[in-house]
């Protein structure tokens, strides 16, 4: 397995010259999970954490027929996995293969054995041994009261850059595209006919009722198509992208203060079940088509000059695939729901580690489809009207003096076939992920006659679930701020009081839909802002559960075992350092914040109502970086004073694990 | 085709957890409690109460 996996790591990072087939990726990172699994995962398992089978898990002790329930191994391994699984990993292997295939397949497959699953695991582990605490609430143990508050805020500030950026996706994929959006605005009435079919008319039906859900929501793909085509219908459903920006803000509000149960739930369940659809069906279209990958190993734009994003490939490319290699967010689905639900501790290790390295193979899936496209149009759909030109004219002129010739016919005919009008300057990463899933998926079933269709299946898929995340991340995002405002306003702080939960409903809203609309106005396209910002906040969140895992194995092991924390930890604060330096200070406008501000100055139209907006958002980018680095720095130095101490013996180094109880789960009750 | 067959029946249990049937069939027998539409109802409020609290993957 060893020569197997060296073997197909060096046929994709020595390949040159020629295209190389997508299954040397697959099988290089299926090869390299099953070492990490089988050697690395066990031995954590083994010797660090000695899982023992004996020990009753809180799902035993604390079984309650809610949240504490032991549940079978593979079915919370599908439940976990299915809550891990976000945009994230399928959007930023799309943004970060400008640099070619070969930089984000190395981070994912690594980044992912030896920092993701790692850090996704350990939490787990000891979320499980202290009935299920959360992230917070383990940082407030272990590190401190400043961890706890570190840990809270980062996740409020992750919240409002993410429903920004995924908005922007989103955005940038139904603009201008009649079909898009009315699939989309179809899903509407479709959850709630379905939230009224489960509460009312079939109460409890879930799979019944999603199965209907997902039947008229293909209707609606089907019906689409009709709509594009309608010369008095189109034009309803053919909208700005300002016009969508403010769209998804309203239903974002609308979503988050009406009944659960109303719009969310049923969106919710539908988009899961679809989501575990869509990976299966995209990972056996890899292994059924394999197609040869059409985009080189290594791009020109590993030198930061990149059209999707600026920013050289060392930190950008590993802050823009957070999800897929190492995402903080994992950490707080690994102290939520699961650890309630471990039947036998050594299920852990599937669970915490194996849902990982799926995750990662599915990013590895996206950067297939991504590097499917000829580069010429991969770099046509992703880079924005500031850089390659405003005009398709200009656009692939730009792109052509690079070394990627691409035309205008080639375009209009590929926009043409999968029912669009245009696919210039589709930023974000949606619609050619969505390109190179319908690519795959016409090669698996039904040719190109049913390209269009896959294609809108494919940006439905994408959409769906993002706004799930959105009424869903609002919603948290309120309990959140609701949390923080009741130490000034107890009435604040009531979830039950209504101008309380509007006010604060609003307030998140606002939050993301001002980077929203700062991204539809960006000149530079707004991914190139957010999605960076996005990352780091993410990774910084992975850094406060390291630092987390860091201490527990400190008083666990004493210095024994922390290399296997603390070396991603050392990689993710440098690359996070680095990133967050880059974007405020980098003297290139295209990186940083500052240097953008100083251009927007010295430009002729400074004085402009627009150009002060440009630079208020750009000085607004900055500061929220610079509070990101603070944060990292502040639960580094924290973090640090605890272990100095650990280690001097001037720090308690109690173990705040639940006390041994026997476990009397029978086998059947698995 | 015993093993399809038990396949089958862990990707219905699995889309069952996931839809939260599974779920509510413990709370009902947790509880001793029959099936009803005003049952759901109270289960499938507290249970998104606890679900809609927490932040969401990307």
């Amino acid at each position: 397995m060893a020569f197997a996996a060296a073997f197909f790591l060096s046929g994709i990072a020595l390949s040159r010259g020629e295209h190389i087939n997508s299954i040397w990726l697959v099988l290089a990172a299926a090869c390299t999970y099953a070492l990490g699994y089988r050697f690395y995962a066990r031995f954590i398992a083994a010797r660090v954490m000695a899982l023992n089978d004996k020990r009753a898990t809180p799902a035993e002790r604390l079984r309650n027929g809610h949240d504490f329930e032991p549940t079978n191994k593979w079915i919370l391994f599908g439940h976990h996995f299915a809550a891990i699984a976000g945009p994230g990993p399928l959007v930023g292997p799309v943004l970060a293969a400008q640099f070619g295939y070969l930089p984000g397949t190395l981070w994912i497959v690594i980044g992912a054995v030896l920092g993701g699953a790692v850090q996704d695991f350990v939490i787990l582990f000891a979320s499980m041994r202290r009935d299920g605490k959360s992230l917070g609430e383990m940082a407030r143990e272990e590190i401190g009261k400043v961890g706890g508050f570190a840990a809270l805020f980062t996740v409020l500030l992750i919240m409002v850059i993410l429903l920004a950026v995924v908005g922007l996706v989103v955005v940038n994929a139904l603009r201008g595209s009649a079909w898009g959006t009315f699939t989309i605005a179809a899903t509407m009435p479709v959850a709630l006919l379905m939230g009224l079919y489960l509460r009312y008319w079939r109460p409890g039906k879930v799979l019944e009722g999603s199965a209907l859900g997902f039947a008229l929501v293909m209707a609606s793909i089907y019906a689409g198509q009709s709509v594009a085509a309608s010369a008095s219908l189109a034009p309803w459903f053919t909208w700005s992208a300002m016009s969508l920006a403010l769209a998804i803000i309203a239903y974002g509000f609308l979503a988050s203060a009406l009944p659960v149960w109303m719009l969310l739930a049923p969106r919710d369940y539908l988009s899961t079940f679809v989501k575990l659809g869509v990976v299966l069906m995209l990972g056996a279209g890899v292994l059924f088509v394999h197609p040869d990958l059409q985009l080189p190993a290594l791009t020109r734009f590993v030198d930061g000059t990149g059209p999707v994003f600026a920013g050289k490939v060392f930190p950008f490319c590993f802050i823009t695939i957070a999800c897929g290699a190492i995402s903080g967010f994992h950490a707080l689905i690994s102290s939520g729901t699961t650890p309630k639900m471990i039947a036998k501790e050594s299920n852990a290790l599937p669970i915490g580690y194996g849902s990982m390295l799926l995750e990662s193979f599915v990013a590895i899936m996206a950067m297939v489809a991504a590097c499917v496209m000829q580069p010429g149009v991969y770099f046509a759909v992703n880079s924005p009207a500031g850089v390659v030109g405003a005009t398709p004219a200009s656009a692939v002129a730009t792109i052509a003096s690079w070394g990627y010739p691409v035309s205008v016919a080639q375009m209009s005919a590929l926009a043409h076939s999968v029912g669009e009008q245009t696919l210039f300057y589709r930023t974000g990463g949606a619609p050619s992920l969505a390109l190179g899933m319908a690519h795959i998926f016409a090669q698996t079933g039904g040719g190109q006659a049913l390209i269009a269709f896959w294609y809108h299946f494919a940006i439905m898929f994408e959409a769906l679930f993002i706004l799930t995340i959105v009424d869903a991340g609002t919603r948290v995002g309120r309990f959140m701020l609701q949390d923080l405002l009741r130490h000034f306003s107890k009435p604040l702080g009531r979830t039950s009081w209504m101008p309380g939960v509007l006010l604060t409903t609003a307030a998140v809203v606002g939050g993301w839909g001002y980077f929203l609309i700062q991204g539809v106005r960006d000149p530079l396209g707004g991914i190139n802002s957010l999605w960076p910002l996005f990352g780091i906040a993410n990774q910084l969140l992975a850094a406060i559960a390291l630092c987390v895992g860091t201490t527990i194995l400190l008083k666990m092991h004493g210095l024994k075992y922390v290399w296997i924390t603390c070396a991603p930890l050392a990689w993710l604060v440098t690359v996070t350092f680095t990133a967050a330096w880059q974007k405020i200070f980098s003297p290139i406008p295209a990186i940083g914040f500052l240097a953008q501000v100083d251009k927007l100055q010295a430009s002729t139209a400074a004085a402009t109502a627009a150009t002060q907006t440009l630079i208020f958002n750009a000085r607004l980018d900055a500061a929220l970086c610079g509070i990101l680095l603070l944060m990292v720095a502040t639960i580094l130095l924290d973090s640090l004073r605890v272990w100095y101490g650990i280690l001097r013996g001037t720090h308690a180094a109690r173990i705040a694990e639940a006390p041994f109880v026997i476990s009397r789960l029978r086998a059947e009750e698995l | 085709m015993s093993r399809l067959r038990n396949f089958g029946r862990f990707v219905l249990a699995l889309l069952r957890e996931i839809g939260d049937e599974n779920a509510y069939q413990r709370h009902l027998a947790a509880h001793g409690r029959e099936h009803s539409g005003a049952e759901w109802r109270r289960f499938s409020e507290e249970r998104m109460r606890a679900k809609y609290a927490r932040a969401k993957c990307c």
